[in-house]
């Protein structure tokens, strides 16, 4: 099989020019999701199938539609709600109560999230969020805070299988492994498998990992659906050839559409 | 039946819209977007059948057409026309997709590719922000310098989304461009907007006159509101040096105050004859 790097920041997309379907398929690993989304976009219009999917890689990175996403299909999630103005927005958090999360809808690697257990913390990230937002107007993410256990739970699917769990564990409570969380192995139970296929389904399918949070009564909530996950911290807990199963899914991708 | 008015604040328009709807006597409620906050598991607005969308924010008008529909209330414009016509590198894929005529695009993800693609395409190009509207931020770009500087100011200054360089080759057009208005399936009104400055927007001081709807505008502008999904659009259309139209954009929330004396139409009206005729559809299911 024959494959090629490419480069996004050598690429110049000419979608009205006729380009030849060089690729039959592109793997997309760029780092930036705005790239990512765009990318796809331009060569599923050529033809070319690309995975993660345009779709996918839209609903996973923008927060608002992942979890429209879960609720349209039954996926447990914390309770969220999208506001529109700083002062809505407050009414809403008192409505649900502190501590609350406020979440960028774009954005990765736990930046720029911020735990809010009181009014004056309330209201100084929204004034910051607003003034700095430009004119965009942007709306506000908040979800209820769930006491984890000082971990949170990350699955690998790959199509229709988890191919692996890990636990992150953190004294902080943003867990993310870039922020310091530390991982280590975890049992894929068969409530994880059919929790983290049914969040994997919610968005599209694809190459996904799946956060998982444990709520202090027991329940799995699903928090995220990543679109590009970065393996390098599970490969080495878990010891699964994680790049080889990607691959795998990617080559019986091809087969299925040159058999078709 | 009962139809919703999502705006903030309200501009000349949305009086207009207002007063249209009151003429006929509609069932409507104004429903300010700055006061809402919805729950995603809940159903906050399935009071209405439709709900019109006016927001001036792109954002506050993508995603409450978003929540709304999810919950099962029809919105006008739907979630997909303004996804698409929000962003123009969406717009420019509906319409090469579609076959609408529209101007050479060239997307590049940083300024050393920008470049590339600029200098690929000629100058003078153009460089748009992918979201935006009222003619800002658009740089006309005549030479290498401006390029350069150009760039690096988007890469370094904006947001991630600057440094999606969106680059269109420039038309020479007549001193003024074509803006017409589509509503459902019929070209209701077209203006030209002229102006000594490239940035033809009545916004920014282009004039607006009455501009006729020749078989040719009306064909091009029912396409690219197809393109893009259908409903309540603005297209505006550029004259090519050699006779050709072709799109360039198109706008899910148009404004329209300045097109009512110079075109005759009364324009809100038949926007809101259109919202009246999808709510008894929607009330009707």
């Amino acid at each position: 099989m024959r494959f090629e790097r490419i480069d996004v920041r050598q690429v110049i997309f000419a979608p009205n020019g006729v380009q030849p379907r060089d690729y039959d398929v592109v793997f997309i690993r760029c780092l930036s999701h705005s790239r990512a989304l765009y990318a796809a976009r331009m060569l599923q219009e050529q033809g070319v199938r690309t995975v993660n999917p345009y779709e996918v890689i839209a609903t996973c990175g923008d927060k608002a539609l992942a979890t429209l996403a879960f609720i349209e299909h039954g996926v447990p999630t914390p309770r969220t709600v999208i506001a529109f103005d700083k002062e809505s927005a407050l009414s809403a958090i008192e409505e649900m109560g502190y501590p609350v999360v406020l979440k960028p809808l774009v954005g990765s690697w736990g930046r720029l999230m911020a735990k809010l257990n009181d009014r004056q913390a309330a209201e100084a990230i929204l004034e910051h969020k607003q003034a700095l937002d430009g004119s965009r107007h942007t709306p506000f993410y908040i979800q209820d805070y769930i006491r984890k256990p000082g971990r949170d739970i990350r699955t690998l699917v790959v199509g229709d299988k988890t191919v692996y769990a890990i636990c992150r564990n953190s004294s902080h409570w943003i867990t993310n492994t870039a922020r310091g969380g530390i991982a280590s192995n975890h049992p894929v139970t068969p409530e994880i498998d059919s929790l983290s296929r049914a969040a994997a389904r919610a968005v599209g399918g694809g190459i996904v990992a799946v956060d998982i949070l444990e709520a202090p009564d027991g329940r799995l909530l699903v928090s995220e659906v990543n679109h590009t996950p970065e393996f390098h911290g599970a490969f080495e807990v878990t010891k699964i050839d994680i790049a080889g199963r990607m691959v795998e899914y990617i080559l019986k991708g091809l087969e299925r559409t040159r058999g078709g | 039946m009962k139809i919703g008015i999502l705006c903030s604040r309200l501009r000349v328009e949305e009086k207009l819209l207002f007063e249209a709807l009151r003429r006929r006597g509609a069932d409507y409620e104004r429903i300010d977007v700055r006061h809402l906050a919805f729950d995603l598991a809940g159903n906050g607005l399935s009071g209405y059948d439709v709900v019109l969308i006016r927001c001036l924010s792109h954002s506050r008008a993508l995603y409450s057409a978003k929540v709304l529909s999810s919950h099962g209330v029809r919105t006008v414009n739907s979630y997909e026309v303004i996804a698409t016509c929000g962003d123009k590198l969406i717009t420019t894929l509906a319409l090469i997709r579609n076959g609408v005529p529209t101007l050479r695009t060239m997307v590049a993800f940083t300024p050393e590719s920008a470049l590339e693609a600029i200098e690929k395409i000629g100058y003078p190009v153009v460089l748009k922000p992918l979201h935006g509207s009222w003619g800002r931020l658009l740089a006309k770009i005549n030479d290498r310098d401006a390029a350069e500087a150009i760039l690096e100011h988007k890469h370094t200054l904006g947001s991630y989304e600057h440094s999606i360089f969106y680059i269109q080759e420039y038309i020479e057009k007549p001193g003024r461009d074509i803006r017409s208005f589509v509503v459902g399936d019929e070209t209701v009104a077209s203006i030209y907007r002229n102006s000594s400055h490239w940035i033809t927007n009545t916004a920014r001081g282009g004039k607006a006159s009455n501009c006729p709807i020749t078989p040719e505008i009306d064909r091009l502008s029912r396409a690219a509101a197809e393109a893009v999904g259908g409903g309540v659009v603005a297209v505006d259309i550029l004259e090519a040096p050699d006779g050709r139209l072709l799109v360039s954009e198109v706008n899910h929330t148009p404004e329209f105050r300045n097109s009512i004396a110079p075109t005759g139409v009364d324009i809100p009206a038949k926007l809101i004859d259109y919202v009246l005729e999808v709510t008894a559809m929607e009330s009707g299911r």
